[in-house]
């Protein structure tokens, strides 16, 4: 084939077509089939992964849950100055919507209403039922009416929480993602002292992050050489090391990690027995962040070892001895010329470490205690527990958002080309 | 080809019909609790093998998740009380404000029997449970030589930890730990949701946690809090109740509960909303929601039922456990107890639940 593309400008083919021409059509064939080849891959990428991605965006700005439940209510909302209670229409307006509106829509609102101000649900519920045996009754005034059926409609907190909805779409799930809100005026406020949660839950999880990153780096290189200069016989057993625990389920090396680690336990009970440690000066390792970090760069180091081992295996020994022979000492020929060499390995070993560690969840609830929940429990919590997908969603897509900066950033800096996983 | 194609399709058609068509999916959290289910109501059930059980991780997520893509897998499913309303709320669930649930054995009906045990509003869309309690307890065979042969009794000597000096074991969310802390401060118990329901009432149990705040090992885990007992770890913790009754029911331990200032929270099995065997599963419900039924469990685990008179059958029926042994001792809901214990309140859970929620992390974070 290659022989005869080297003498083909003026050969044809059997069938008269210049070879050029067929060759093209047979190389358009060819990726033809491989498109359709790996379509089913690509097709099973957009579905689980790509859709998923553009609705929880969608979801993050979305709050039509809640407009188009109360729409003529929104309308006359907009006109109110914001100022006491709004007027007579909005109530009555909100009576009528919720009389005859379908109630799983409003139940679905209710939770969108009760994240902005607590108590929302019962209020609603609560005039619900008043208000459906009220049934064909025309009131004067259905703001009196509603002050009489529960008088937190009085209280213009409620009134002022709603707000945040009035648009179909809202940037105020990211707001939220940060400790801030909006108030009656649509201003960015900050979050009452006592709800905030999230900044500070962000930098928490980015410290455990890097530490671990940094943790996995220093434990991991100087194995990774032993891995890759050892004798075969030494490094097969030390990778069995390395591999068993990675084979092991994450919960059983966590609870291994409280045994070891806990007040009673093991490294304790040994520091008291050598005299190290008074009985009552027991450390606390366990329950807080030393715990964490200990838990999970064990768990994580597998992945900062096995990518530097496969690029430090391939670094031919030869070039340190030469450098030695040059007359570089050992630490100007370790640092000049086997580090840069590791470079992509370190790089894909980071990278790896860092990203489980972003979004690590288990492991640290188990383990930190108090100081356990990373941004990960908050992400769960919405999801599961407060159904507040909105919040849900902002954070996930923040967290997304970082990994694209950070890989950005990584890519200016290191170059994507340099990373190597073997 | 094709044919072989046919075949593939028609064969992997038939063996996804029993799962999706004949059995029922009743969906629970998992280890001895939905062991104790499967004994209690499936095994009693007329037709056992229609039933099929399945864990979960807790949450509405699925559940939305499962109803918005209008892909329902899931028949009844176990949920905590809040969810239950959320859920019942949003359209989650079905209303079953029309089924005919059994009476007990005296007659009563189930909303009267339901309110003999302070249980007042149930959630239209779910049938009754368990009671489970947060409580907090100690373990006697490794007695603190620094509380002086002084024994806890109430929660407020959780909270004293001049007293009783020694770590506190207590749960990483906010559930029941703002009701003990209003408790320990005074409130009755059955003040503490008015309380409550004011911002200074919320003010004052945070300022009761604050007390004990460096005291705290958080646990997260519902195994946790007796191994942490157990090696000594923590003097004291909370705990389920169901666990702590597991370890001195089969285990051979000792605990000792601290029942006055308890939270009992209420469990319901609700029936998904767009169930594929929707008339199938209703009738389940109504035999697991049964006061024997309900009973029954109890010889497996030591949740209480939440009819009355579910309580009164394991009475007159005692020893009760499956292994032969007494268990109102264990039970966290005899009238003695619930009179001195705070009934969790749902509604308030359902409308505070994300505000607090977010303080106790603010909280236990700082």
């Amino acid at each position: 084939m290659e022989a005869n593309i080297s003498t083909a400008e003026q050969i044809l083919t059997t069938d008269g077509i210049p070879l050029k021409d067929s060759l093209r059509k047979t190389e358009r064939r060819n990726k033809i089939k491989a498109f359709l080849l790996v379509f089913p891959l690509l097709l099973f990428i957009l579905i689980t992964f790509v859709v998923p991605i553009i609705d929880m965006l969608t979801r993050s700005v979305d709050d039509k849950q809640i407009n188009t439940v109360f729409p003529i209510t929104f309308e006359e909302y907009k006109k109110w100055d914001r100022q006491g209670l709004p007027p007579e229409e909005v109530y009555k307006s909100i009576y009528l919507e919720l009389q005859n509106g379908e109630p799983i829509k409003i139940g679905r609102a209710l939770t969108r209403m009760n994240y902005s101000k607590s108590g929302w649900r019962s209020l609603i519920k609560k005039t619900g039922r008043s208000i459906k045996k009220d049934k064909g009754i025309i009131h004067e005034s259905y703001k009196d009416r509603l002050i009489e059926i529960n008088e937190k409609w009085a209280d213009p907190t409620f009134w002022h929480a709603l707000a945040q909805m009035v648009e179909p779409y809202t940037f105020v799930y990211y707001w939220n993602a940060v400790d801030r809100t909006y108030d009656s005026d649509l201003n960015v406020v900050r979050q009452s002292e006592e709800r905030r949660i999230y900044i500070r839950t962000w930098i928490k999880t980015f410290k455990v992050s890097v530490y671990v990153t940094l943790f996995c780096l220093i434990l991991g290189f100087p194995v990774a050489h032993l891995l890759a200069n050892l004798p075969l016989r030494f490094s097969n057993l030390l990778m069995i090391f390395v591999l068993l625990p990675f084979w092991t389920s994450l919960l059983v090396r966590t609870t291994a990690w409280i045994v070891m680690l806990q007040q009673n336990g093991v490294i304790n009970g040994v520091l008291v027995w050598l005299g190290v440690l008074s009985d009552e000066g027991r450390i606390q390792m366990v329950y807080n962040e030393t715990g964490t970090l200990i838990a999970m760069t064990q768990i994580l180091l597998p992945f900062m070892i096995l990518p530097l081992y496969s690029v430090m295996r391939v670094i031919p020994p030869s070039h340190m001895r030469a450098a030695l022979n040059l007359g570089a000492k050992p630490f100007t020929a370790f640092t000049r010329v086997y580090l840069p060499q590791t470079i992509p390995g370190m790089s894909a070993g980071g990278l790896l470490v860092f990203v489980l560690a972003i979004g690590y969840f288990i492991t640290p609830e188990l383990v930190g205690g108090k100081d356990g929940q990373l941004i990960g429990h908050w992400i769960a919590y919405h999801l599961k527990t407060s159904m507040n997908w909105g919040l849900c969603a902002s954070l996930g897509a923040i967290l997304l958002g970082i990994m694209l900066i950070l890989y950005w950033l990584y890519n200016k800096i290191v170059g994507i080309d340099n990373i190597k996983l073997g | 080809m094709s044919k072989f194609l046919k075949t593939i399709v028609s064969v992997s058609f038939f063996m996804l019909l029993p799962l999706s068509a004949f059995a029922v999916t009743f969906v629970s959290w998992g280890g001895a609790y939905t062991e104790s289910q499967i004994k209690a109501y499936g095994d009693t059930y007329s037709d056992p093998d229609s039933i099929k059980f399945e864990n979960y991780n807790g949450g509405l997520g699925e559940i939305r998740a499962q109803v918005e893509s209008g892909n329902v897998a899931w028949d009844i499913v176990d949920v905590l009380p809040s969810e239950a309303i959320i859920g019942c709320d949003e359209g989650l669930f079905e209303d079953l404000s029309d089924v005919a649930w059994t009476d007990a054995p005296d007659g009563t009906s189930m909303a009267d029997d339901l309110a003999a045990s302070g249980v007042t509003i149930m959630p239209p869309c779910c049938a009754p449970q368990i009671f489970w309690t947060y409580v907090a307890f100690y373990d006697p065979d490794n007695f603190p030589g620094n509380w002086n042969g002084a024994q806890p009794t109430g929660i407020a000597d959780f909270f004293d930890v001049g007293k009783f000096p020694g770590k506190r074991g207590v749960h990483t969310w906010a559930n029941a730990i703002v009701e003990m802390a209003l408790v320990a401060d005074g409130v009755a118990v059955g003040d503490v949701y008015n309380v409550l329901e004011t911002a200074e009432g919320i003010d004052r149990a945070f300022a009761k946690l604050d007390t004990i705040k460096d005291h705290i090992v958080h646990w997260s885990a519902g195994s946790k809090p007796l191994e942490l007992v157990k090696s000594g770890e923590v003097v004291m913790s909370l705990a389920y109740n169901g666990r702590v009754g597991a370890a001195n029911m089969s285990e051979g331990e000792n605990f000792e509960y601290i029942w006055e200032g308890q939270v009992i929270e209420q469990e319901y099995i609700c029936l998904m909303n767009g169930a594929p065997n929707r008339d199938a599963a209703i009738d389940f419900m109504i035999h697991a929601s049964s006061s024997e039924s309900q009973a029954e469990q109890a010889k497996y685990i030591t949740y209480g039922p939440m009819r009355a008179s579910g309580i009164d059958i394991i009475q007159a029926g005692e020893p009760w456990f499956h292994t032969g042994v007494d268990i109102m001792s264990q039970m966290p809901n005899t009238p003695d107890k619930i009179a001195i214990s705070v009934i969790g309140d749902p509604t308030w859970w359902a409308d505070n639940g994300s505000e607090i929620s977010e303080r106790y992390g603010a909280w236990m974070g700082s």
